[in-house]
């Protein structure tokens, strides 16, 4: 069998009087490709930032790989092989795409804190090194000649490109993604799901979605979350033909969209 | 597969190193600049009608003011922190070798470490309290921080000697160099001073240099990519202390004294000018503002009797038509320069400007 990648085990997220998610129960193996869906408020994103370890829960547990990191940061939740994108992009604006690659790879095999000069021309062994496998990256997201574009002057498909391309820097065992498609085109949607279709089996990935097509796309497994609550989980296909995600979440037909 | 192994792919090899910025017309002449600054920096004692005005109180003087306000713009500009506690900690080191010198009465060679550790620890302190916090809530704190300080130098006996401060310390005479000797002094503080541009530029080119970079972007991501965002923070901030400190040991024995007026507020609303006149974005400027502020001290006052409102209006004037400080406008300047030099050499139509949606390759680097 399998291990177990992320245990959330009845949590529940109250912000005030707000009761943004209750009792929520998910199970996801490893190598597994969960995607998530909802409506807007449907507390996909609260729960995306639970297991982040953005903000507390209030009540419940969370594991990653067998570990409690319910009390644990955000920094110590990386650490133990866990990666995320950001909604809203908050990339290091003032760097070069590459120089973004080249930070991020400090959080987790290089060491960030180095006092040796990080240009590219440098000679040493760990900075050579680190500037070839943010070339790597760069590469297989599809930006390898943008490498020395400042982030603010890329389009905002390519700024969601570099995001995969950080997250993947960290080596990833869980990988999660937060509405990678957001704004997207549909040249840069089909992009994207080859992309995520290509990522190596061992990473396990979590998707949290608005657009059913990508999510679908690129499942095993589909979450469905409605008023803070987990109402559904099937197959693409379970999902594709339930009654009730179609009234929920689609208010009508899904052939309208797919 | 091994992620260290060399590279052998094709697709790979590329001229420029993949991360390289496309260098701005700016950066490539900058070297010029720096030679003529550092030529008339050298040859300053020598020109003046009466260097024994001009040394002290403008050279050796914007020397300080510059290193000091360096440290709080490379705090700003790097770590996205602006800090009022700069100030403060140079003063801290500089009360550290005066306390050495008078109360102890230890050679100076003790006493200059010495201060610069005590201002160096200062500011990590000061960091363990202010790094959590961000924005308006950061410059509150190292203001409050600043202000205790200053009430302690001006009450405690003992270690301040309240408001008369200590005195005296003179400028040593090392042996080999005679810094009692005014222009030689001036020497070193220039040396110091340069030194400590290098180490501000070195420090921002390492890896831990593009680390607190991307805090300042991002802290959010830095700490989803696995950075502890707090140490960091607190790493920089006792590194632009210990630069803030050196420039408070040339201050010391410019002044051949310590009181709290070195500590006050006013003395910190002088670096924070010093670094808006200069330029908050630019380390080299600092020492433009400190020309400014030193020259508008000394010689507003044969214009108007009102030499604080002077400086507050240049102040002003500098702020809302050169939000990037005087090194911005330098630079602004270069560049159009440049670009005008440069339409003319345009091999296919020489007299077309560029047309829209052709980037001008010297503005990659987005400014501000």
């Amino acid at each position: 069998m399998t291990d177990v990648a992320l245990r959330v085990a009845d949590v529940s997220k109250h912000f005030g009087g707000l009761k943004a998610m209750r009792n929520v129960d998910l199970e996801i193996a490893d190598g597994e490709r969960i995607s998530v869906i909802g409506t807007n408020g449907a507390g996909k994103s609260t729960l995306f930032n639970l297991i982040a370890g953005v903000f507390p829960v209030t009540s419940g547990r969370i594991e990653l790989f067998g570990h409690d990191v319910t009390g644990l940061s955000t920094a110590k939740r990386a650490k133990r092989g866990l990666a995320r994108t950001f909604q809203t992009s908050r990339l290091f604006e003032q760097l070069t795409a590459a120089e973004n690659v080249f930070v991020a790879l400090g959080g987790s095999e290089f060491r960030g804190a180095s006092l040796r000069v990080a240009w590219p021309s440098s000679k040493h062994v760990n900075t050579v090194n680190r500037w070839s496998r943010v070339e790597r990256l760069l590469d297989r997201v599809g930006l390898g000649d943008k490498g020395s574009a400042i982030v603010a002057d890329l389009s905002h498909g390519e700024q969601r490109q570099l995001e995969l391309a950080m997250a993947l820097a960290l080596q990833p065992k869980l990988l999660m993604l937060d509405e990678p498609a957001a704004g997207f085109s549909p040249a840069e949607r089909i992009h994207l799901v080859r992309l995520l279709r290509e990522l190596p089996e061992e990473i396990t990935l979590l998707l949290i979605e608005h657009d059913m097509d990508i999510a679908l796309a690129v499942a095993n497994r589909v979450v469905v979350m409605h008023d803070g609550e987990k109402i559904l989980e099937g197959s693409p296909a379970d999902i594709r033909a339930s009654e009730r995600v179609r009234e929920i979440y689609l208010g009508g037909s899904l052939d309208d969209v797919a | 597969m091994s992620i260290l192994t060399k590279p052998t792919d094709s697709g790979l090899v590329e001229p420029l190193p993949v991360g390289t910025p496309q260098k701005s017309t700016w950066q490539r002449y900058r070297w010029i600049l720096w030679v003529v600054v550092l030529g008339a920096a050298l040859a300053f004692p020598y020109v003046v009608d009466r260097p024994r005005f001009w040394i002290p109180n403008i050279g050796i003087k914007s020397l300080w003011l510059g290193t000091i306000a360096m440290s709080l713009v490379f705090l700003n500009r790097y770590v996205g922190l602006l800090s009022l506690a700069q100030m403060t900690l140079a003063g801290i080191a500089a009360y550290g070798v005066g306390y050495m010198v008078v109360t102890l009465d230890q050679s100076v060679f003790l006493a200059v470490p010495v201060g610069i550790l005590v201002g160096t620890v200062a500011g990590f302190l000061v960091a363990l309290i202010a790094a959590r916090t961000k924005a308006i809530y950061f410059l509150m704190i190292t203001l409050a921080i600043g202000q205790v300080v200053y009430s302690f130098a001006s009450q405690s006996i003992e270690v301040t000697n309240a408001r008369r401060g200590l005195a005296p310390i003179p400028r040593p005479d090392l042996g080999v160099v005679d810094f009692a000797q005014l222009h030689i002094f001036y020497y070193g503080a220039l040396a110091a001073a340069v030194l400590c541009y290098l180490l501000c530029r070195y420090v921002a080119a390492t890896s831990f240099g593009l680390a607190l970079q991307g805090i300042r972007d991002s802290p959010e991501r830095m700490s989803a990519l696995g950075y502890n965002v707090n140490r960091y923070r607190i790493a920089a901030m006792t590194f632009t202390a210990f630069i803030a400190s050196i420039g408070g040991v040339i201050m010391v024995f410019d002044r051949a004294q310590v009181d709290p007026d070195v500590v006050s507020l006013s003395s910190t609303l002088d670096i924070l000018v010093v670094a808006v006149i200069g330029g908050v974005g630019s380390l080299g400027g600092v020492f433009v503002g400190g020309i400014v502020l030193t020259l508008l001290d000394n010689f507003a006052q044969n214009v108007t009797e009102r030499y604080m409102t002077l400086t507050g209006l240049v102040f002003i004037v500098v702020l809302l038509f050169a939000p990037t400080g005087l090194a911005g406008v330098g630079k602004q300047v270069v560049r159009a320069l440049s670009t005008r030099r440069r339409a003319p050499q345009a091999p296919t139509a020489p007299d077309v400007p560029t047309p829209p949606g052709i980037t001008d390759p010297s503005n990659e680097r987005k400014q501000q």
